[in-house]
């Protein structure tokens, strides 16, 4: 994909400065959080800032500043991972999103200027949403991806004018650019951009290679520089660490509310629904959990994720203590666009004839929801005609989201309400069947000979027998042995 | 005696208390006629607890609903909800009786606690227009609080519970006793009695005629021996084990 022809192109970088520790602390304030590479210092927050911790100290100097300290290993893998998260985030201002790890997102905003009403609302509503999610960023707009990323990361005012007239002022060291490369060019006594952009290429390209002038021309726009866009494959994985052991499972329902209002806002910006997500409680030293909320119907709507996430959290006991909890939903479906009632709650006639409104569909879907979550998905069910007719195939349970096709087939002899699962074997006397006490052979015989072509071959007599307690079964003579069995009651 | 009573009923403004809520509450009827002159609002209720009692399996007592069920699943966009039924309600002989089979769903709760929670929500969540369930031994005070859901859901619930039960008082508004019938002619019959109702005592035996031709002699061609039910098999009676009431005890807090 390439965009870079386009002469309107501008692009928007973030930086996430604190990354390494945010993914950590997601912006809590009070505690200082410090992360390390190598028994060093690399990345904390501003609590830790203000404590007076310097980055590239060790942990003893820290702890000896203050005992409050918390302390993580850096982890690159999960910072990649947030990258991601939030790239699918970013996704809904823009479909060109381009992942620049370590710490960088690149979005291409020029086509979405004219729907969030300018740069400046558009900033903002980025910077609110980032403060939500608990992450700071610097913000950089140029004309080029390499441009806005050296902006963000220099924080220099945005751009939207000429690119290489915008970059003449910035230090070289603010460049992407090799050390050994920036050396010689200070040695040079080359200190900005203006200076460097003055040289010539072919003595640029001659003295420090292919690779940097290549860098240059991508940089000012003079060679066109084709970014690979997230593609939207719709997966949601967000993550929050706690800073100290949760042993009450009850107080995680505040994080999981806030996650699933990011799950929340990922379906709305790609008008997506959801059916089914699931929760990870993770702790360093025990075995990790994972339970599944199912919905009858997609939806997306946090009230009612957070009700059943709540009951199925109930459930859970054998999860002492959580440092950290993760939400991950996989399958989308599109978001339905049902027309509005005009006439708020009224009844209209549907297609297929029948009469309810809106807020009566919902209630139904949402007890169907309630009873999944507490009970598992097999407790409850539908029921559905089946085209056979073998007694004990004539129905089917069906899932109760699916709607089944209409069976034509119309049983017009007697049937009974109950049916037992598997028949259960009558004793006989003579040629009746017997059920602590005799049987009555009222209506039949009803012969049923079917399925003699896949396994489940039946040839029965049916009747309809009375017992002399008055109560009416149905049973049945096993043609090939002549073995009495009672099949259904009609209760 | 009765007669001067009526007589009375008939010349004067007399009227009788159990009349007393027809007027303002008219219920669906209930596809009997016997039934509906008995029940107060002349139907089955539209919310509260409806307790069937019966000893034994295969009488009618889930016939004797499916009119009311199936107006109830055609008229309202609500579920039926049938919770732990002993037996699978067997869909094709519902869809004969006029039931929308899309309309059911069966809740199948392990646990006694599950079990009351499902009853407790789906009454309450007015989106069931029933909720029949077959609780073995149920407390009072659970009954008294199913019976609060279901006034706020405007969910009817029905239990099929014990005979035995009878015995002892319950909260529920409306209890029905019911027996096996002599059947007439083809048809087999219920005989009902309304232990409990508002506005009202107790009524006498009421008998309702099935149209199911379930009783419509075998022609006898077949080499099979028809026996007529002997009167000394029906004093006798006693539960066959196999359809014996699978009586389960639920605890609840």
């Amino acid at each position: 994909m390439n965009t870079s022809e386009t002469d309107s192109e501008l692009w928007l970088c973030l930086n996430f400065i604190h990354l390494p520790v945010e993914v950590f602390s997601r912006q809590q304030m009070e505690t200082p959080v410090v992360v390390l590479n190598r028994q060093r210092v690399m990345s904390m927050n501003s609590a830790a800032e203000a404590l007076g911790i310097r980055l590239a100290s060790s942990m003893n100097t820290a702890y000896t500043i203050s005992e409050q300290i918390v302390s993580f290993e850096r982890d690159e893998k999960k910072e990649f991972a947030t990258l991601e998260h939030l790239a699918q985030w970013a996704y809904q201002f823009t479909p060109s999103v381009v992942i620049r790890a370590p710490q960088c997102l690149l979005l291409e905003i020029s086509g979405c200027l004219k729907l969030f009403r300018g740069l400046d609302n558009l900033k903002q509503q980025i910077r609110e949403g980032l403060d939500k999610l608990g992450f700071t960023a610097t913000v950089g707009v140029n004309g080029t991806p390499l441009a806005a990323q050296c902006f963000a990361q220099a924080r220099l005012a945005d751009n939207r004018g000429d690119i290489e007239t915008s970059l003449a002022p910035v230090a070289i060291h603010h460049l992407q650019i090799d050390a050994r490369i920036l050396e010689s060019l200070q040695q040079m006594g080359i200190a900005d951009c203006h200076q460097l952009l003055a040289l010539p290429l072919d003595g640029l390209n001659r003295r420090f290679g292919v690779f940097f002038t290549d860098y240059l021309q991508r940089l000012t726009g003079r060679k066109p520089d084709p970014q690979k866009f997230i593609t939207d494959k719709p997966r949601f994985n967000s993550e929050i660490s706690f800073l100290s052991d949760v042993t009450n499972l009850e107080s995680l329902v505040f994080p999981m509310k806030r996650l699933l209002g990011e799950l929340h806002d990922f379906l709305r910006g790609r008008q997506l629904q959801v059916n089914q997500f699931s929760f990870r409680l993770a702790h360093r030293s025990h075995p990790p959990k994972t339970f599944n909320v199912m919905l009858a119907n997609p939806d997306n709507d946090p009230a009612m994720f957070l009700m059943l996430t709540q009951l199925k959290l109930d459930r859970i006991d054998d999860m002492p203590e959580v440092d950290s909890l993760s939400l991950t939903a996989r399958h989308f479906s599109d978001m339905e666009a049902p027309s509005g009632d005009l006439f708020h709650g009224t009844r209209f006639q549907q297609k297929d004839g029948s009469r309810h409104s809106k807020a009566e569909a919902a209630k139904a879907v949402e007890l169907i929801n309630m009873m999944t979550a507490r009970l598992g998905p097999q407790a409850c069910f539908g029921l559905a005609l089946a085209n056979d007719h073998r007694p004990e195939l004539a129905w089917r349970p069906v899932a109760l989201n699916t709607r089944p096709e209409a069976v034509q087939f119309e049983e017009t002899n007697a049937r009974p309400l109950y049916l037992l699962a598997r028949p259960s074997m009558l004793e006989s006397a003579g040629d009746l069947p017997r059920m602590a006490g005799p049987l009555t052979l009222l209506q039949g015989p009803e012969r049923i000979d079917f399925g003699w072509w896949d396994d489940g071959e039946v040839s029965r007599d049916y009747f309809v027998a009375r017992h002399a307690c008055g109560a009416l079964y149905w049973v049945y003579r096993q043609l090939s042995n002549n073995q009495w069995y009672l099949h259904g009651i009609f209760s | 005696m009765t007669e001067p009573l009526n007589n009375l009923l008939k010349a004067t403004g007399l009227w009788r208390a159990s009349r007393i809520d027809c007027d303002y509450k008219r219920y669906p009827s209930s596809g009997f006629a016997a039934l509906d002159a008995e029940l107060p609002g002349s139907g089955w209720p539209v919310d509260g607890v409806t307790e069937l009692l019966h000893d034994q399996y295969g009488i009618g007592e889930f016939r004797l609903l499916a009119p009311s069920l199936a107006r109830l699943s055609q008229a309202q966009a609500r579920w039926l909800l049938l919770v732990c039924p002993p037996y699978i309600p067997y869909p094709p002989a519902l869809a004969q009786a006029g039931v929308d089979l899309s309309r059911i769903v069966i809740s199948q709760p392990r646990s006694p606690r599950d079990y009351l929670w499902v009853l407790e929500n789906a009454l309450a969540s007015q989106s069931c227009s029933a909720v029949i369930a077959w609780p073995g031994r149920i407390l009072d005070k659970q009954i008294r609080r199913l019976q609060v859901a279901s006034r706020t859901g405007n969910t009817w619930c029905i239990l099929f519970r014990p005979e035995a039960a009878g015995i002892n008082a319950s909260p529920a508004e409306l209890r029905i006793r019911l027996r096996p019938g002599q059947p007439r002619h083809d048809n087999s019959a219920l005989e009902v009695r309304i232990l409990k109702r508002i506005g009202g005592w107790k009524s006498g035996d009421i008998r309702l005629a099935f149209a199911d031709q379930l009783h419509r002699p075998m022609p006898d061609f077949s080499e099979l021996v028809v026996h007529q039910a002997d009167a000394t098999a029906l004093e006798s009676m006693t539960l066959p084990d196999t359809v014996a009431i699978n009586r389960r005890t639920y605890e609840y807090q």
